[in-house]
């Protein structure tokens, strides 16, 4: 009787991490977390889960199944328990992406242009570009491809007074958030007091060498936006 | 039903929570380790079930050479064609285990999965684009490390170290096996997902807590680099197919040092060390960890001595 009652809570667990994956994946909210392409594997892993889950339920309650060999192996079960964790956090608060609070300890990275050599950008109209692409193109031949264009830079604000201007930054992942590499923008020239911090910004203006290695961005425009679908590089 | 009344008057509190930047930090990292490891640890929690369920027992262990010592290298090889990850290679090598293999060549098998296979190769050759020694390096460094580990465990483990810790599964046949796979699929499931989520804790709090310039300040040449490499691997635990990106970045370090980081993360880290203690017991998992800390650093030096 007892036993059925623990294969029930087993397969419960398993079924509510499952139906977990599935709704971050299809609702979108997976992109805080992980690369925006690993929405497919977390959609087929809870769909898989979901399914023994459900299994598992089912069999425990049709009253056959194969719990004779879980007697005194029970203890070990209950650190299953712990998987309600993150599937309580996503539930009851939904915790937000990586925030200014990161930039200053995510891996820090001294930005070198990787050896490329970049093109030129067009003149006329405005390029909108990655922080990480303008952090590789001012460490380029100190911005030479930049031709004074205006550029277009989506991120949000890490320091609201930092020098001259204010920063912005964006991370990038290459798998979840716990790999997250912050980039890094000084924004100066513009009016009034800068956005408040974690406030997502989109800057127009052009490139300007510094003195500190943080590269710059004198702005003629600024827009406070919502946070993006996908808020990594 | 207790749980859901807790859960919602602990609500506004964790709001609340969310407000502190580091906390918000924290809970943001501790889901994204969790979350970015259920696909790997279902495929894995897949192949271990199906060895328990359809695999007769001692089939594998036919299938290796009979001497162990011929049976670690071809483990390590088998390892390296799986496209694996740390958590979901815990359950398979148990179950290996448990279906007669012998230790040592279970345990090649659990290093080398996650540390070499062919999406780990080429991010890193991704991550390093002036610098495919570093490619060459890390394959054969890590597969130095596994194959001495499983030597090592032949001359000097002892199989009651490792206490499996879960229960035989019985052979069945036809309709019974399904049942078999369900419940073992939900067990190794569920064993290897709560001490992931430790896991997914302890690094979470290492990444908020320990500051930026802690690390930098130990970014000294020598061999001191390769260990601090070594342990911040240990700490910061990220999944193999991406901390090439993360050691690129640490540019500070030479190539050597983050060679360490690279061999060491995928076989030793605080997630994996939860989730071996879970699955053999805390006795085996220190002393085994502590081992194939020595060892993958150690070969990390010499490879990069060697090669870079």
């Amino acid at each position: 009787m007892v036993a059925a009652v623990t294969r029930e809570v087993r397969s419960t667990t398993v079924l509510l991490v499952g139906a977990m994956l599935v709704k971050l994946s299809i609702s979108g909210a997976y992109a805080r977390y992980v690369r925006a392409g690993m929405g497919l594997w977390l959609l087929v892993a809870g769909i898989l889960l979901a399914g023994v889950g459900l299994v598992g339920v089912w069999q425990a309650l049709a009253g056959h199944g194969h719990d004779d060999h879980h007697h005194g192996h029970r203890h070990n079960d209950r650190i299953g328990w712990l998987l309600l964790a993150p599937v309580l956090a996503l539930l009851l608060v939904t915790p937000p992406s990586l925030g200014s609070f990161g930039v200053s300890r995510s891996t820090g990275v001294t930005v070198t242009s990787g050896g490329k050599v970049f093109t030129d950008l067009r003149p006329g109209g405005t390029a909108a570009m990655t922080l990480l692409e303008f952090d590789e193109r001012a460490a380029d031949h100190d911005g030479a491809s930049f031709k004074s264009v205006p550029v277009k830079l989506t991120g949000f604000v890490s320091k609201t007074r930092d020098g001259a201007g204010f920063q912005i930054a964006r991370f990038q992942i290459a798998c979840c958030a716990a790999d997250a590499v912050a980039y890094a923008v000084r924004v100066t020239g513009t009016a009034g007091s800068p956005p408040p911090r974690d406030q997502w910004v989109t800057v127009t203006g052009t490139f300007h060498p510094s003195a500190d290695g943080l590269p710059e961005l004198r702005a003629t425009g600024l827009d406070e936006i919502p946070a993006p679908r996908d808020p990594y590089e | 039903m207790a749980l859901v009344v807790v859960a919602v008057l602990l609500r506004p509190w964790l709001t609340g929570l969310l407000r502190e930047r580091a906390f918000a930090n924290w809970s943001t990292i501790f889901v994204a380790i969790a979350v970015q490891a259920m696909p790997f640890l279902v495929l894995g929690v897949a192949v271990s079930a199906s060895i328990a369920a359809f695999v007769p027992p001692g089939a594998i262990a036919r299938m290796l050479p009979k001497k162990p010592a011929l049976a670690v290298p071809v483990a390590c090889g088998v390892g390296a064609a799986l496209p694996g990850c740390e958590c979901g290679s815990v359950p398979i090598a148990a179950r290996l285990i448990g279906s007669g293999v012998t230790p040592a060549a279970a345990l090649a098998f659990l290093l080398s999965a996650p540390a070499i296979n062919p999406i780990v190769l080429v991010s890193t050759a991704v991550a390093f684009p002036g610098h495919p020694a570093m490619v060459l390096g890390r394959l054969l460094a890590s597969a130095l490390a596994s194959i001495v580990m499983g030597l090592l465990w032949i001359a000097l483990g002892r199989d009651d170290l490792l206490t499996l810790r879960r229960p035989p599964v019985q052979h069945a046949e036809g309709e019974r096996r399904f049942a078999v796979f369900v419940a073992a699929a939900q067990q190794d499931f569920l064993q290897a997902g709560g001490f992931l989520v430790i896991g997914a804790a302890a690094a979470a709090t290492l990444q908020t807590a320990v500051p930026r310039s802690l690390v930098d300040s130990l970014a000294t040449p020598g061999p001191i680099s390769l260990v601090v490499m070594g342990l911040l691997a240990v700490l910061i635990a990220i999944c193999s197919e991406a901390d090439a990106f993360v050691a690129a970045g640490l540019k500070q370090f030479s190539l050597t040092a983050r060679l360490a980081f690279l061999v060491v993360g995928p076989m030793v880290d605080v997630k994996l060390i939860t989730l071996q203690a879970g699955t053999f017991g805390p006795r085996f998992a220190w002393r085994f960890s502590a081992a194939t800390f020595v060892v993958a650093v150690a070969s990390a030096g010499l490879i990069g001595w060697w090669l870079l």
